[in-house]
């Protein structure tokens, strides 16, 4: 099994500050489904940032992808990010843009023609069950849909590894389901990596997964 | 609705920076088109005992432009009948030489005074002449109405400049949203700044055709040839094709620039 994610004595703080990961050892490997939890403000929202590169790292070593996050330059940032896909709790979706491009939106950055990209986005709106919504604007929607929308959208471009910050924090039972069986099935039938930061994880999934836990700003592996 | 207004914003500051350049640059060409006419119409006079060239006085001003003799003759035919042969023989052994000094550019009256002062230290020249038509006044409230204009088109371009400034802290707010997320997603420089870009030049070319539009319905308005024919100077002075480039460099340079400072601003939040 190919490593995605390699990290030994990793230590994460933001400027002038006591550092909020004091030590994270850890290795996950491709086709993985993992979930990391901890308290509030124990720093699992900035463990996942480290992992796509906006947070620096303080000290130790990380690794995505077989690149050293503390060495990256920005175009291979840049071109990293391409093959990650990432689900924030707040969606950051494109206001300004209707769903069918903000699902495009890594298709249109990897450079595919216009035609790719609205059939993919059709397809993947179709498996959220927001076809019917593909004209709509993100303010039009409410927080279930607008989550579905960007779940639809780290589909998009295939990535290897999907990185989820709190993808069901806010959301109601019938959207949190629509989001775990689409990761199961990314999982599952594409081999996708998925590294989901939460409160606690969800009774519904069936998917085998390993369980991290952050306390005390260090990283333990529960199972 | 939205998007006129975020439109007007940049382009009715650079329309007033364009305006101000332009309105600038025909006063400049009228002033220097009457500043033309005045030279040719200054004439001095020099009297002289012996031949002046022009190599032996423009080391003076360089204002001198050409020295040309005056034939005498002329002038003593015009009163041989009325005088003896006699006479107009001794005028001829005393008559001094003559020469018409011509002007390189129209200088005020009191760089005429200052360099007639100098012709006469030069030796052999015994008088010096100032003829000259009454435009002073006239050529006096241009250049006020120049100097105005010109205080006005800097106050104004501070005005627009600061609207201008304004308008990039919305668009730097408007647009890091957007970029942001873009970034997030591994967009480079140029793609998640193409909005922003595209938006610049729309905006730069708006004003652009809006200041062209203007001069050219001027110079094609009956008003303003008459206004500029009772001055004595030439309509066409209202516009003239190489403005366009001028325009269009500035317009297309600044909202460009404004562009870039947005994006060169921009900080991926952590």
């Amino acid at each position: 099994m190919q490593k995605v994610i390699e990290a030994a004595g990793l230590k994460l703080a933001y400027p002038r500050h006591e550092p909020v990961i004091k030590s994270a050892s850890f290795e996950v490997e491709t086709g993985e489904f993992v979930f990391i939890t901890g308290a509030s403000g124990s720093g699992k929202s900035t463990l996942l940032k480290s992992m796509y590169g906006s947070m620096p790292i303080y000290g130790g070593e990380l690794q995505v992808g077989g690149i050293d996050m503390g060495s990256i330059s920005g175009s291979k940032l840049y071109k990293l990010r391409r093959h990650i896909g990432i689900i924030f709790q707040d969606y950051k979706l494109i206001r300004e843009w209707n769903v069918e491009k903000n699902v495009m939106l890594p298709l249109i950055i990897s450079g595919f023609p216009k035609d790719v990209c609205r059939a993919q986005a059709q397809k993947l709106l179709t498996h959220v069950k927001l076809s019917h919504k593909s004209d709509k604007y993100p303010m039009e929607l409410s927080g279930g849909e607008q989550q579905r929308v960007a779940m639809a959208r780290a589909l998009a471009h295939n990535p290897f590894l999907i990185l989820a910050d709190e993808p069901t924090g806010n959301l109601d039972d019938y959207s949190s389901q629509v989001v775990w069986d689409l990761l199961e099935r990314a999982n599952e039938e594409l081999d996708t990596t998925i590294l989901v930061v939460t409160h606690h994880i969800p009774e519904m999934l069936s998917a085998n997964y390993r369980h991290l836990m952050i306390e005390n700003g260090v990283l333990y592996e529960i199972h | 609705m939205r998007s006129i207004k975020d439109h007007m914003a940049l382009t009715i500051s650079l329309f007033a920076i364009l305006f101000c350049i332009e309105s600038l640059l025909v006063l400049d060409r009228i002033v220097k088109s009457y500043e033309n006419d005045l030279k040719e119409n200054y004439s001095l006079i020099l009297v002289a005992d012996r031949s002046v060239k022009v190599s032996d006085i423009s080391h003076i001003d360089t204002l001198i432009g050409s020295v040309e003799p005056i034939d005498a003759e002329s002038i003593l035919k015009e009163i041989e009948g009325r005088m003896s042969e006699e006479s107009l023989s001794k005028i001829r052994q005393i008559m001094p030489l003559f020469f018409s000094l011509k002007l390189r550019r129209y200088a005020d009256r009191e760089r005429i005074e200052k360099l007639k002062s100098e012709l006469l230290s030069v030796a052999g020249v015994k008088e010096v002449h100032i003829f000259e038509k009454v435009h002073d006044r006239l050529y006096s409230m241009l250049l006020f109405i120049k100097s105005t204009l010109t205080l006005f088109g800097l106050l104004a371009g501070v005005v627009s400049i600061l609207l201008l400034m304004k308008q990039m802290t919305i668009w730097q707010f408007e647009h890091k949203e957007r970029m942001q997320i873009m970034s997030l997603f591994g967009a480079p420089v140029w793609l998640r700044s193409g909005v922003l870009f595209r938006l610049a030049v729309v905006d730069a070319f708006l004003a652009f055709a809006a200041v062209v539009s203007t001069m050219l319905y001027l110079s094609s308005n009956s008003e303003a040839i008459e206004f500029l024919q009772s001055i004595g100077a030439d309509p066409d002075l209202l516009f003239r094709y190489d403005d366009i480039a001028v325009l269009a460099a500035v317009s297309f340079g600044v909202s460009l620039t404004c562009a870039a400072w947005v994006v060169a601003r921009f900080k991926e939040e952590q």
